[in-house]
């Protein structure tokens, strides 16, 4: 058999255990006709240990197998993690949300993958289990080894859940992205930010624009020079002029050239934070 | 991939194939069992011509493995029309002029078929999100959308 079914995690690491390591791992598999296909397959899509959505301890657990559809939809992950909901619902079109899987988005390793981007910017960990069922956890941007190259390994290792620690009062999150349509277009730019506010203060940031480098990744500098700063418009410009400094971008056939897409960083960087810091703060949002 | 039998339930009908899983489910329908209705656009999962529901979800049949179908209910356009009358939806895309070279009308009728099941009262930019993954190049959308908002009154009368 070439192409099996997995009905639960167990199951997909015994598979896994007596066929590596030929066998690779596929969840929506939207991007597989895309690429050569795979001699051998383990479809984990339909596994429902890998569906769950749940609050525990101040954690945001979020199951690999849930598609973007369903992220996008849930009242749980818009309350606690807004960017990455608002993430999930940019990602392709309503069928390749129906089918793909945060676990996907991330494997996928696309360099600005709009959920991961997100998950990155929220701070999210990847649980992972070998085929030995050792458990690993590792920060999402670590997950990354190369342009549309994963660090897993996944005809050995299964990512089972992320674990984002929920936004709580006085903290904010947003998602923004930028593309010639908007619908089904890669994005151009997107960014992502998490943003506590202590009394008109910013006291903590996680600040990521994509495709800057192949994996999502913060822009430190800018989240530096924005720490201790206040909420308000001057902030905002500082923001803008930091991130499109910081961003060391490459121009792109498929995408836009570099000039523009520094451009868009500071933009859409100062455009997240104006909404996450919005969201902090209580605010009211406009349309 | 060598061939397997996959089953699954194709409009209604439990059905057993003998297939390569690595095939995709749009080849499937059309070369194996003789429903062309729904169409190969890009075959990349950008135009949304072959858009069919997979157990009630809009999917793209041209990123589907057959492999991943097993066990699933995969409902095709063939399966709207009742006696050689046309559906509900069908009718409304008939009557609004949602229809040009009809190369994205099986596509488009699914995915109103998809929202209407989720949300049977859509706005005008529930509808657009709904389409927003199928193209249609002669840009008649806005009968498409029109035709969609109308499927919503009939099914609400």
């Amino acid at each position: 058999m070439s192409y099996l079914k997995a009905e639960s995690i167990g199951q997909a690491l015994t598979l896994l255990k007596e066929s590596a390591p030929e066998s690779r791992l596929i969840a929506g598999g939207t991007d597989l006709f895309l690429q050569e296909f795979p001699e051998r397959l383990i479809d984990i899509g339909s596994i429902e240990e890998l569906k769950w959505i749940e609050e525990k301890e101040g954690f945001l657990e979020v199951g690999a197998g849930v598609t973007h559809t369903i992220a996008g939809g849930s009242d749980l992950i818009s309350d606690k993690a807004t960017a990455l909901a608002e993430a999930c619902l940019q990602v392709g079109s309503p069928q390749v949300r129906n089918i793909g899987t945060l676990g996907g988005n991330v494997m996928n390793a696309a360099p600005a993958a709009d959920a991961a981007v997100a998950l990155v910017a929220l701070g999210a960990v990847a649980v992972l289990m070998d085929k030995d069922k050792n458990i690993r956890r590792v920060n999402v941007d670590q997950l990354y080894a190369g342009y549309n190259c994963s660090a897993v390994d996944c005809s050995s290792e299964l990512l089972l859940k992320f674990m984002i620690e929920s936004c709580k009062s006085g903290e904010g999150s947003a998602f923004v992205r930028f593309a010639a349509r908007r619908a089904l277009a890669l994005p151009m730019v997107n960014a992502a930010v998490r943003v506590k506010i202590k009394n008109g203060i910013i006291s903590e940031i996680y600040l990521v624009a994509a495709p800057v480098k192949p994996a999502p990744t913060r822009l430190l500098k800018t989240e530096e020079l924005l720490l201790g700063k206040s909420a308000c418009e001057e902030t905002w410009l500082k923001a803008e002029k930091s991130a499109a400094g910081e961003a060391e971008v490459r121009g792109s056939l498929l995408r836009c050239s570099a000039d523009y897409r520094k451009h868009l960083v500071g933009i859409l960087v100062s455009r997240a934070i104006q909404v996450a810091a919005l969201r902090a703060i209580g605010g009211k949002e406009e349309g | 991939m060598k061939k397997e039998i996959i089953k699954f339930i194709l409009n209604g009908e439990q059905v057993e194939v003998y297939v390569d899983p690595a095939k995709s489910l749009l080849h499937l329908l059309r070369n194996d069992f003789g429903l062309t209705g729904s169409k190969e656009g890009c075959g990349q999962g950008e135009c949304g011509a072959c858009t069919v529901l997979l157990d009630d979800l809009a999917v793209n049949s041209c990123l589907i493995p057959a492999g991943k179908v097993s066990g699933c209910s995969v409902v095709t356009i063939e399966a709207l029309s009742r006696d050689g009358k046309p559906d509900f939806v069908q009718e409304s895309f008939v009557e609004k002029g949602a229809v040009q070279c009809g190369f994205c009308s099986p596509g488009m009728i699914m995915s109103a078929h998809a929202l209407l099941k989720q949300n049977p009262r859509p706005d005008a930019m529930e509808v657009r999100t709904a389409i927003s993954g199928n193209l249609c190049r002669c840009t008649g959308y806005k009968q498409i959308e029109e035709a969609i908002l109308l499927s919503a009154e009939k099914l609400n009368k």
